[in-house]
């Protein structure tokens, strides 16, 4: 039932999605006046409710995206039953690496 | 009223690289169906043209082609319901074609084949030499019957948007007829289904476009069973589905009705 | 039973990628799944764009201030926009199909009685709500933005 699995997760993460990155474009376009400034944005990387907040929408953003991908991908080059666990790792390696990338600038850019 | 100009798709193996398009002037009766208009083209115009058709009212399956870019039964399809003079016909997409009009639809027979569209119970004995009857309501019945009338003639195949480009999709009919017989009481290989279904390349790839619902010619509804399908697997999963008590195998009954007096009327 | 011509000559006749964007007269919901599925990309492709830019944060304020530079840029306010829109549409639409996918909107299997009608185009309604409640957010996102 692993194919099912994940797509109870796809819905699950879109769902989260839509509260979550909701909040995030109302909060950035409309709620605050100077989101890109430099230090507005440090301000929010050293509050760890912030970085929480940044990292959860990554996570699910991510698993959403790349699960789609992946749809899109078995689709058009109709990629045969035993080669979808080679595209299943590459998707998984994908993704943490996004995922450490996208975690690692805020801390460190500080 | 005016003519019909057929333009219809030919295709010979043995000299063409590619199809092309024949124009023919047919005719126009009143109440006539394209099936027919092509049967007037091969017995008078061009008797080359290849095509299937069988009991030309729309329940053998035989003529599924593409008719003015929508799949159609050819006999199913009276020719003013099109609203038009000018008539395309090509083969029916997503099959090969073996030649003209003739699509070759023997994958859409091994995925449903795969999905093992019959009764499956533990004791298989009494399905093969049945003794006792299998009882199953009227509200049983009613949950799948809309699924049972499927006349396999492929044309929710070519409209599904998935099965143009995914060779390895099971497709709309293998996918409704599984649940078909998921959901008929009587049988007992659920689980067995689950596994065929629920694939890199099963239920899941379908994303509810509707258009094999919309094509087809029985009103059978594929992207509905389809829909009931997913939330039995999404139940399953979770966990929280409740187990269909499998229909019992009850005697039939010892004392026959009366027969009705009707005279004797063979000749001793 | 083997076909006639050994050498297999049958011609394919998928519909491949085209099958996805247009196929024939169908209803709305199938060109709703082309747009889903070109939103969806589309908002993937923000989402590397988007952490592309703020990764110049780890080189300093100086080329955080050129990216954000760039951004004021007309054609990057039009695209603000349009990952705006595909982000209402992707959702809302999501929405429904999460609905849909779990059958909870269609209804019930029931004898098909000449002319039929289908379980999604019963739920035409609730497309129609759905199409509407995007097109109001997303004029009213637009005139948010230009304000």
């Amino acid at each position: 039932m692993k194919e099912t699995r994940l797509k109870i997760l796809q819905y699950v993460s879109g769902i989260a999605i839509f509260i979550v990155a909701g909040f995030h474009i109302l909060y950035s376009h409309f709620l605050k006046e100077d989101v890109t400034e430099w230090n507005s944005i440090a301000d929010r990387a050293a509050d760890n409710w912030w970085l929480a907040f940044y990292v959860l929408l990554l996570i699910f953003g991510l698993y959403h995206g790349l699960h789609g991908l992946r749809t899109i991908i078995l689709e058009y080059f109709s990629i045969s039953n035993s080669t979808v666990k080679v595209l299943d790792y590459v998707f998984i390696i994908a993704g943490l690496a996004i995922l450490g990338y996208g975690t690692y600038i805020p801390v460190e850019a500080l | 009223m005016q003519d019909l100009n057929f333009k219809v798709q030919r295709y010979n193996p043995d000299k063409d690289n590619s199809p092309h398009m024949q124009e023919f002037t047919v005719p126009f009766k009143k109440g006539m169906s394209v099936l027919d208009g092509l049967l007037y083209i091969k017995e008078n115009l061009d008797n080359t043209l290849a095509f299937r058709s069988s009991c030309r009212m729309g329940i053998c399956g035989s003529c599924g082609m593409l008719i003015n870019n929508l799949p159609r039964l050819a006999c199913h399809t009276p020719v003013e319901e099109l609203e038009t003079y000018k008539i395309e016909v090509k083969s029916l997409p997503n099959y090969p074609i073996i030649k003209d009009l003739v699509p070759k639809i023997d994958v859409l027979f091994e995925k449903h084949k795969s999905v093992k569209p019959y009764l499956i119970r533990e004791d298989n004995e009494n399905l093969e030499r049945p003794e006792t009857e299998l009882y199953q309501s009227v509200e049983q019945l009613d949950s799948f019957m809309q699924f049972s009338y499927c006349i396999k003639c492929g044309l929710c195949m070519s409209a599904c948007p998935t099965v143009a480009t995914d060779r390895l999709f099971l497709g709309p009919q293998p996918l409704a007829q599984g649940y078909r017989y998921c959901a008929d009481s009587r049988d007992e290989a659920g689980k067995e289904r689950f596994e065929i279904v629920d694939t890199p390349h099963g239920i899941w790839l379908c994303h509810m476009a509707g258009a094999c619902s919309e094509a087809c010619p029985k009103g059978l509804d594929p992207a509905f069973a389809i829909q009931l399908f997913k939330r039995m697997l999404v139940s399953q999963s979770l966990g929280i589905r409740k187990q269909p008590k499998s229909a019992p195998a009850i005697q039939p009954p010892k004392t026959s009705k009366p027969k009705i007096a009707v005279p004797e009327l063979t000749v001793k | 039973m083997q076909a006639i011509n050994s050498k297999n000559r049958n011609l394919p006749n998928n519909l491949g990628i085209k099958g996805w964007v247009w196929a024939g007269r169908y209803t709305w919901e199938r060109y709703l799944y082309t747009l889903h599925r070109l939103t969806g990309l589309g908002l993937l492709l923000f989402i590397t764009i988007h952490l592309g830019i703020n990764g110049t944060r780890i080189w300093g304020a100086s080329s955080w201030e050129d990216a954000m530079d760039i951004l004021e840029t007309p054609a990057f306010k039009v695209g603000e926009y349009l990952v705006v829109a595909a982000f209402i549409f992707h959702a809302l639409n999501g929405g429904r199909l999460i609905l849909q996918h779990m059958a909870y909107t269609l209804g019930k299997p029931k004898a098909p009685i000449y002319p039929y009608v289908d379980a999604m185009r019963q739920n035409r309604l609730l497309m129609w709500a759905v199409l509407f409640v995007i097109v109001v957010l997303a004029i009213f996102a637009l005139v948010l933005f230009v304000i």
